[in-house]
């Protein structure tokens, strides 16, 4: 099983396959619409990350091949687009893609995104999360660390679940910000770090082993041995 | 025919000025027509009742009677020799002592008007071919007799001069409108011309020529309000071209900066080998000034976007209170940081995209949370207004200059450039507030003094 990329722009199609290689994926790449929906056909292909702006055969074309066909009819695509236009948005989906990222996207959201269709189907939230030494108790919003108690607000509560529930993945400042804010839109990233900065007074300051960490330039991401690569 | 009509101011009025001066024309003519057929009409009378009188008084000389009997004729003759003339006798007892009637003429016999009857008792009757005659009956004496004399005529060559009359003013009125329609056109081409400068400057504006002017003077006072409006909207045009290309300029200048410093400091780090956490550094670095240029140009295109009204608008009523917290626990860390407090007050509803509502708070927040001053306190506040919603940001701090309040929704426009450079500012957040604004229909004023400065956002209810 292989996520499709289908780029023709070299460089990004270039960083796509790199990025994702890295990130755990098999990755196939096809630089034109026709190429991609062969290996869409032949090959085992569980997610497609599909350009709009193809030369010859469009993304919509692709996107309209692909549903048309029984045997990759159900594989989840997610379109890129560099003109962010309501109608191109409400467009992709019609035709039956599953999500969208507008160019410039962080890559990390690219990966959020990639993992959330990957899951296929609702996931069971899980009421008890552990990392480290730290217990997250969803349901009571307790938290525990080393055995003591430590007291959240409700926003440094949503902030720490959310970083939890996606454990060992980097979350790019937007994606926070509109997670735990509700604020869909590039505001200004100060507020995120000062958030995470007074989540970490609570939870990681008293503490000689730190769980949530910075990624310079992508995020943060909340785990007990810090990782290497994303 | 009819669509020229319509389009063509010169046809339409040329084809009213035909229409007014023909029907006058007309009507002079109709008016002249009937005098001149009165006027002939009386004349006959009269010398229909001069003709009566002569008869009268040719009656009265001594051997009329025997003249009567003899040679009735010679009073026919008195007539001018009239072949048209008729003229009868009767004596009291009803015998017509004398007829003579050429033509065999049958007229009604009005009643006796007595020696000296007038115009009143003169009737019309029509001849047997058709033509008008007049008759008139007037008392004679004879011999120391009574006697009815009884003139008739008929006026056979009226007829045709009155129609060889009317046919000359018809012609006339005819002439005189097709002359009229001619004059009309050449005259409203000539009055028109000041239209075609209009036209004529206005197919020259291009951005370059804009600072050019129709002058308002030379035209006349009719046109003076389309060229007074066509000079507004060319100077309006002129300077949203000016800001435009002052955009541009900004925007090049915004990009210059950052893309030069990314340069730059790769170009610096690749010239030597380095170590695997200084390449770090660099692509960090990188990745942290690239941010903000898709920042920017995220903001721009929602800029474009909203000046062209093509952002669709979820209106929804919101309570206004909870719209305002969300924001401020958004900026709790950063304020707590700075050692500042938000309070939130007021209450009531907001009708809004509230997507768009928390950004417009967002970046207004932003602002306040920066400049306040260590240890006060930011307040949002809601209060319903006459018909509208207003949302209040305000901090303690600084005020801003007057010589700024004027510029700050410009785009780019940076009260303090060194500080917000800094910050990762992109110098497009007020003018996002004011095309939210906008596109709700609301308005953002900006008020500061006495160590305050107050951001008010005012959305309509409707």
């Amino acid at each position: 099983m292989a996520i499709l990329v289908i780029e023709d722009e070299p460089k990004t199609g270039d960083y796509l396959q790199r990025g994702l290689a890295e990130s755990g994926f098999a990755v196939r790449l096809a630089r034109n619409g026709r190429d991609g929906l062969a290996i869409a056909r032949e090959d085992e292909i569980e997610l497609v990350v599909l350009d709009v702006m193809l030369p010859r055969m469009d993304g919509w074309q692709v996107l309209e091949a692909l549903r048309a066909q029984p045997a990759t009819e159900q594989i989840p695509v997610l379109f890129l687009t560099a003109r962010d236009e309501v109608q191109d948005r409400v467009r992709g989906l019609e035709l039956g893609a599953d999500d969208y990222l507008v160019k410039p996207f962080a890559f990390v959201e690219l990966v959020a995104r990639i993992r959330t269709l990957l899951r296929r189907g609702p996931v069971r939230e899980e009421e008890l999360i552990r990392i480290g030494d730290m217990d997250i108790d969803v349901p009571r919003r307790r938290v525990r660390r080393a055995g003591s108690a430590i007291v959240l607000t409700a926003q440094e509560f949503a902030l720490l679940h959310l970083l939890a529930r996606r454990q060992g993945q980097v979350l790019s400042r937007s994606l926070i910000a509109s997670q735990v804010w509700d604020m869909n839109f590039d505001s200004d990233t100060n507020v995120i770090d000062a958030a995470v900065r007074r989540l970490r007074r609570k939870i990681d300051d008293p503490f000689a082993q730190k769980l949530i960490h910075t990624r310079r330039g992508m995020g943060y991401v909340c785990e007990a041995q810090p990782a290497a690569a994303p | 025919m009819k669509a020229g009509l319509r389009h063509s101011l010169a046809l339409r009025i040329t084809v009213m000025f035909v229409l007014v001066v023909g029907l006058a024309m007309a009507g002079l003519g109709a008016w002249l027509y009937r005098a001149f057929v009165a006027e002939i009409e009386r004349r006959d009378d009269i010398q229909l009742l001069g003709k009566l009188r002569q008869v009268q008084i040719l009656l009265g000389r001594p051997g009329a009677a025997e003249l009567l009997r003899t040679r009735p004729d010679f009073f026919r003759d008195t007539m001018s020799g009239q072949e048209n003339s008729l003229v009868r006798f009767v004596a009291p007892d009803g015998t017509v002592l004398a007829d003579i009637n050429a033509g065999g003429e049958r007229y009604p016999v009005p009643r006796s008007a007595g020696p000296a009857p007038d115009r009143a008792a003169i009737i019309g009757w029509t001849s047997r071919h058709g033509q008008p005659g007049r008759v008139v009956a007037g008392s004679a004496r004879l011999d120391g007799g009574a006697l009815t004399v009884i003139v008739a005529r008929v006026y056979g060559e009226r007829s045709a001069m009155f129609a060889r009359y009317r046919e000359r003013i018809a012609a006339a009125v005819a002439i005189g409108a097709l002359g009229a329609a001619l004059l009309a056109a050449l005259l409203l081409r000539r009055g028109l011309r000041p239209l075609r400068v209009v036209a004529a400057h206005a197919a020259l504006v291009r951005p370059g020529t804009l600072a050019q002017r129709l002058e308002v003077e030379a035209a006349p006072s009719e046109l003076r309000p389309l060229v007074d409006a066509f000079n507004a909207m060319q100077g309006r045009l002129q300077d949203g071209y000016a800001r435009l290309s002052g955009f541009s300029a900004d925007l090049a200048h915004e990009f210059r900066t950052p893309v030069a410093n990314l340069l730059g400091q790769s170009q610096v780090m690749l010239a030597q080998p380095r170590s695997a956490a200084e390449y770090e550094q660099l692509i960090a670095s990188n990745i942290e000034e690239l941010e903000r240029l898709a920042r920017m140009i995220e903001s721009m295109l929602f800029l474009a976007r909203a000046g062209q009204d093509e952002v669709v608008l979820a209106r929804q009523p919101l309570r206004a209170l909870d719209e305002l917290e969300k924001v401020a626990n958004f900026y709790e860390g950063m304020a707590e940081e700075r050692g500042l407090r938000i309070e939130c007050l007021g209450g009531g509803t907001v009708l809004a995209d509230p997507a768009l509502l928390r950004r417009a708070l967002a970046n207004l927040l932003s602002n306040a949370v920066r400049h306040a001053a260590a240890g006060s306190t930011v307040t949002l506040s809601a209060s319903q207004r006459a018909g509208a919603t207003a949302l209040v940001v305000a901090n303690a701090g600084m005020p801003i200059a007057p010589a700024h309040l004027a510029h700050l929704f410009e785009r780019f426009y940076r009260a303090d450039p060194a500080r917000s450079e800094a910050e990762g500012s992109t110098g497009l957040g007020l003018s996002i507030v004011r095309a939210i604004m906008d596109l709700h229909g609301g308005s953002v004023d900006v008020h500061s003094q006495a160590g305050e400065t107050r951001f008010t956002l005012v959305f309509p209810a409707a």
